[in-house]
């Protein structure tokens, strides 16, 4: 089965088509769950924990059931199947007997009226014991801190097959730390003896707080129960299949009772993936017998959410003074919150083989507090671990005088160069994409630019960085119909939640031979649907578009072998152009699809249907680099950072539609630059979100940010459809290091902690941290 | 809590209906008078995502209590194109461009956007971002808005001095 | 938001009978972009709430001897204002400062001082400036200056059956210029984490009257009097400015939070003094 086409004449693969969805998004007429109505609708509310970590000693529900207009007050002695101890955070449904983060659910309601559910959680008299929480993941990963999971709880590792699926080797001996959900450890040679050879030792710590993925839309879920036993649930979610299995398995019920419409989702970015609100919100319904809405409000997405860990990394490195690379030595911790979920083995990969080190020790360690946990935010671990290795190599270039850009390409990786597991490195752009950030005529006139600063007193500085992601990958399906007409109809199950629809339709266009008009891509939802995985891990266009270009190769053979039949030639001989199937030299002597799609229709035909279809799993990861470059300008006095200018350079394999592309280049940059320097979820000593609102979670407005610049590099996935790679999560990773290198180079001061606020770079500047 | 009676205009239609006291506009507009385009986003006025216009004004509608807008003029997205279903500019101009990802942030940035043309209608790169900061996106990065909204503003130019 | 009954007084006759009924259990509501997020996290939770979007009386802005600003005028409309240039200038420019441009056309000057957050950003100009607050209650109306109005976070003079009608702010006499800056992370959508109001009045080369307000930095919008005093009667030179820069951090009692550290406050206390009493003068001067 070949898996790299040329392009066919059409208008496809390559062509920067706006989405068709467009002119229903802006008149406001497409549906998100909130949107949709329902005959009964019961509006649900969850009562949260105020306390970090505590028993539970009591619950009356007694006075909220009798208030006018509840019709439902459940506690976790309302649902069966609850497991004892909860698996994973979905399982959590409602509290049992102790609550684990500030936040977590205690009891539901449903009420005819959102603000009556809300009077009905004032009346519900819970008794708590507080007990003392761990919180700060250094003091929880020691002996001694007060336990977080249940004894015996596995470490969840669903995250890891989400997206990048790095084999990792487990550490040898289990820690006695109770709070370690997960260790691994990777060395390779004599560090110690790199070390001791080395000219020049750098260790650094870098920190990045928990950061909430920002979707617009927050979570959001319809549940209804029929007559017959079956379960639909409207919602917001990047992976329908995923939804319908954990809600089966969590409260107990079999897989085909579910139905799962995935609705427009107003942004997920990995915080959609796992269930949520769907297991309590169908409870309601099923207790009601009403269909029940639950919307998170933003204060609950901030509190009770699923963001991305926190992630400490202590790092050294040693090097000659020529710069030849000797030795690294990382440490990094990653607080889980109070489940695990994160994905440790994607921080390994890039801290100890993004760059050539010949000898390496790498531990990390997955900790437990009592905070929210935490669920995938889009290349998950990647801009921590990048923020700390690319801040790491320009310190050292800069520490030896040596050109930071040279410096970085000649150790940079190249295909075939082992990973941290011993496993080779899959054909990659990142040096492509590195010397062609370099030419840009921003980085070759730095220096120029940052001495011609203006006497407005502010400090110009310009840096960049590089950063990587291996690409998820998860079986799929796809099936192709030819139309009466002549017409496409493409039928996935993928969340369409990047605009990966318009490129899927491209991509069947130019493998089947229409022009992409003529194809229409549905996203089915659970039951109608082929099986196919998360729309996550940048893996869509690699994977569903893999599967597609497959089922359009497919349809197109039975079209041209019942094309064959019927002009009674070889499917050698023939061609299709412009709809119609010929004889390859015979224009007059052929068929049309409209010809060959009505014949598979009619009454008492002999023509089959044209149906292809495709089911692919895959084994070969496309590994996607992006690099950036920020001109900015510094308040010496206030801190404040004006972002000037910005370049996004990242290698796509194959633009399936350069405008689509673009959006995401940019989108992703700018979720980076928010974890450069304003976001962050910050929590006090008792495990409480002091920052639980979009006033002091602060996301980046268009007034602080500049046009940003794309540049799209094209070195071909093997296996990738026309050359594809996956585009969603390379643009997040290296702003956060870009950003930290233009503040060394405008101050001299050397940021490691996230966010790099004006009040951490003024203080640097203040207390000569230069 | 008897319900009042709320009286206003509504893309360009007269409206009477019985809202709860305790909701706010944007409520009043989705649950009571099916339109749906303004979204809730935060609920606190940081997000925009709620943004309409009030007797031309844009507005948080999430932080004004439905009864607030008695007697008032309402527009939102579902009134920005026109009464034949013509797409406003700033709509063809979004679509071209590929502005919606999500789509969530969409109707609030095109009122916000909708606003700015109409009372600046030549505004520089600088104006158009600060005509829109009150709106989040966390899909697009706000460049290909600025670049639509621009090219919008070009084409009302356009269609003005063609009159 | 809870359930709550709603008023809509056509009048402030009317709505001053419904406080002295009811005031202990209600909140006023004019642009409600403070009161609804309190009252949507459970803050604040009045049984009553009395809207004053129907009274005229506390909605215009008028500018004769002195300034007179209604309570329930917006943020915009005191960004826009005409009235509001000159010696003025800087309550146009805190005004300018709030939320966004969806929360200023509803956010009132009135709900920003009623509201009495330690951040409230057009208090700092109003004290500068000397305001006076206009109060009805039962017993007819009265005046408290601005710099007495708070007394607390989230706390004014105000008795529950009464309400702020209008500010006035008197002509603050030739040559008189002042300014707001605050300091936020972002450029929009944001709240200070200081802000500072420096109004100079300056005859004959020496300043005759100096008065700076610091928000953000104590429970209430405070008055950096001894760097006030170190201008009065000097001449306002780079060196006067820097010592009075200094000088304004006695004022700041400003606490840790997750907006900013004490060392940042402190920080920002001098270089925003500092940065408006530069620009008060060339405002007074020109």
């Amino acid at each position: 089965m070949s898996t790299m086409k040329t392009t066919r004449d059409v208008k496809g693969v390559g062509v920067s088509i706006p989405r068709p969805d467009g002119p229903e998004k802006v008149t406001g007429r497409v549906q998100y769950v909130a949107d949709i109505p329902a005959k009964g609708l019961l509006h649900a509310k969850l009562l949260r924990s105020p306390h970090a970590h505590a028993k539970i000693v009591s619950i009356d529900t007694s006075a909220a059931k009798a208030l006018p207009g509840v019709r439902a007050v459940l506690t976790a002695k309302d649902i069966p199947h609850l497991k004892k101890k909860a698996p994973t955070r979905a399982h959590a449904v409602l509290a049992i007997d102790r609550v684990v983060f500030m936040g977590q659910p205690v009891a539901a309601v449903a009420a005819d009226e959102p603000s009556i559910a809300e009077e009905a959680l004032d009346l519900i008299k819970v008794q708590y014991q507080v007990l003392a929480p761990s919180v700060d993941p250094l003091k929880s990963m020691l002996p001694g801190a007060a336990p977080v999971a249940d004894a015996g709880t596995e470490a969840d590792t669903s995250e890891a097959l989400a997206h990048s699926a790095v084999a990792i080797a487990k550490s040898e001996t289990p820690a006695k730390a109770v709070n370690i959900s997960q260790q691994a450890r990777l060395q390779r040679g004599d560090p110690a003896k790199g070390f001791a050879e080395s000219d020049h030792v750098l260790e650094k710590t870098y920190r990045v707080p928990m950061v909430h993925q920002g979707y617009l839309e927050p979570h959001a879920v319809l549940a209804e129960w029929d007559r017959n036993g079956l379960l639909t649930l409207w919602a917001s979610t990047q992976g329908s299949f995923n939804t319908r299995s954990e809600v089966a398995d969590v409260l107990g019920i079999p897989e085909n009772r579910i139905r799962v419409i995935p609705v427009e989702c107003g942004g997920g970015f990995g915080g959609k993936i796992r269930a949520l609100c769907e297991p309590i919100t169908a409870v309601l319904a099923q207790v009601t017998k009403r269909p029940v809405r639950y919307v998170m409000t933003r204060r609950e997405e901030l509190q009770a959410g699923m963001p991305a860990p926190q992630v400490i990394i202590k790092l050294k490195t040693g090097v000659k003074r020529d710069g030849t690379l000797m030795a690294l030595d990382a440490e990094t911790v990653i607080d889980s919150g109070a489940f695990s979920g994160a994905v440790l083995a994607v921080s390994a990969v890039f801290l100890g083989s993004m760059y050539k080190w010949p000898s390496f020790d790498i531990r990390g360690f997955e900790v437990l507090t009592h905070k929210p946990s935490v669920a995938a935010y889009r290349a998950p671990v990647a801009p921590q671990t990048i923020f700390a290795i690319e801040s790491h190599m320009e310190q050292i270039a800069r520490d030896l005088d040596l050109d930071s850009v040279e410096f970085r390409m000649r150790h940079l990786i190249e295909p075939g160069d082992p990973m941290v597991n011993g496993q080779p490195w899959q054909s990659n752009g990142a040096k492509q994409v590195l010397s062609r950030i370099a030419e840009h005529p921003h980085w070759k006139s730095r220096k120029q630019w940052v001495a011609a600063a203006g006497k407005n007193g502010k400090r110009r500085g310009v840096g960049l960085a590089l950063g990587g992601w291996l690409g998820g990958l998860q079986p799929t399906g796809a099936t192709v119909r030819l139309n009466p007409d002549g017409s496409l109809a493409v039928l996935t199950g993928q969340v369409d939640i990047a605009g990966t629809n318009i490129s899927l339709a491209q991509i069947a266009a130019s493998a089947y031979g229409v022009d992409t008009d003529l194809v229409r891509i549905t996203t089915g939802d659970t039951d109608v649907a082929p099986m196919t995985g998360l729309s996550a891990g940048s893996k869509t266009i690699y994977t569903v578009g893999a599967a597609v270009l497959q089922a359009a190769e497919d349809a197109r053979r039975q079209t041209f072998e019942i094309a064959a039949a019927e002009l009674e030639a070889s499917v050698h001989d023939l061609e299709l152009v412009d709809g119609k199937v010929t004889v390859r030299g015979m224009p007059d002597k052929g068929i049309t699809l409209a010809t060959i799609g009505k014949k598979g229709n009619l009454y008492m035909s002999k023509t089959p249907p044209v149906l292809g279809k495709a089911n692919p799993a895959f084994t070969q990861q496309a590994p996607g680099f992006a690099a950036q470059l920020a001109r900015l300008e510094v308040d010496p006095d206030t801190g404040e950072v004006t972002i000037q200018d910005f370049v996004i350079v990242q290698d796509v394999g194959k633009a399936i539609n350069p405008l689509g592309v673009e959006g995401q280049m940019q989108g992703g940059a700018v979720q980076s630059l928010g974890i450069a320097l304003t976001e962050g979820l910050m929590f006090d000593d008792s495990g409480r979100l002091t920052n639980p609102s979009l006033l002091d979670y602060r996301k980046l407005t268009a007034a602080d940010l500049p046009n940003l610049e794309t540049i799209i590099v094209e070195v071909p996935a093997p296996a990738g459809p026309f050359g594809a790679r996956g585009v969603g999560e390379p643009p997040i990773i290296p702003a956060p290091a870009a950003i930290a290198n233009a503040i060394q180079n405008a101050t001299g001061a050397r940021l490691t902690e996230l966010p790099m606020s004006p009040e951490r770079i003024a203080l640097a500047l203040v207390n000569g941290k230069q | 809590m008897a319900k009042q009676i709320l009286s206003c205009t509504v893309n360009g239609e007269p409206v009477e209906v019985l809202v709860q006291p305790y909701v706010t506009l944007l409520d009043a507009l989705r649950e009571d008078m099916g339109l749906t385009g303004p979204k809730e986003g935060c609920g606190t006025g940081d997000c925009g995502a709620c943004t309409v216009h009030v007797d031309g004004r844009v507005v948080a509608s999430c932080l004004m209590l439905a009864m607030q807008a008695r007697g008032r003029k309402i527009r939102t997205i579902e009134g920005l194109a026109s009464a034949d279903s013509t797409l406003h500019p700033l709509q063809e101009a979004f679509v071209r461009h590929g502005v919606p990802q999500c789509g969530f942030c969409i109707p609030g940035v095109l009122m916000a956007a909708a606003a700015l043309l109409e009372g600046n209608p030549r505004p520089s790169e600088e104006e158009i971002r600060y005509g829109i900061a009150g709106n989040l996106c966390r899909c697009t990065g706000y460049t290909k808005m600025v670049t639509a909204i621009s090219e919008a503003a070009g084409t009302l130019a356009s269609q003005r001095s063609a009159r | 938001m809870r359930r709550f009954d709603l008023v809509l007084p056509n009048n402030l006759e009317d709505c001053l009978k419904i406080l002295a009924e009811r005031g202990a259990q209600a909140k006023l509501v004019a642009g409600g972009t403070d009161l609804l997020p309190q009252m949507k996290n459970g803050v604040l939770r009045p049984a009553v709430v009395v809207d004053l979007s129907g009274i005229a009386r506390v909605r215009q802005v008028q500018n004769g001897n002195g300034l007179r600003i209604g309570a329930a005028v917006t943020a915009r409309e005191l960004e826009v204002s005409s009235a509001l240039r000159g010696a003025y200038l800087s309550i146009a420019e805190s005004a300018a400062l709030v939320g966004s441009l969806q929360v200023r056309n509803l956010a009132t000057v009135g709900g920003n001082l009623c509201n009495a957050a330690p951040s409230a950003d057009m208090a700092p100009p109003l004290v500068a400036l000397e305001a006076q607050a206009v109060i009805a209650g039962p017993g007819g109306e009265r005046r408290v200056p601005m710099a007495d109005f708070f007394t607390g976070v989230r706390q004014t003079v105000l008795a529950p059956n009464e309400m702020l009608i209008e500010l006035v702010v008197p002509p603050p006499g030739a040559h008189s210029g002042g300014q707001y800056l605050r300091h936020t992370p972002r450029r929009e959508l944001d709240i200070a984490v200081v802000g500072v109001a420096s109004q100079l009045t300056i005859a004959d080369g020496r300043c005759t009257k100096a008065r700076i307000a610091l928000a953000s930095v104590a429970p209430t919008p405070v008055r950096a009097t001894a760097a006030e005093r170190s201008l009065e009667g000097q001449a306002v030179t780079p060196e006067a400015i820097e010592r009075a820069a200094t000088l304004a951090i006695e004022a700041a009692r400003p606490i840790n939070d997750q907006r900013g550290s004490i060392e940042f406050r402190k920080h920002l206390v001098r270089v925003l003094t500092r940065r408006t009493l530069t620009t008060a003068l060339l405002r007074a001067n020109a």
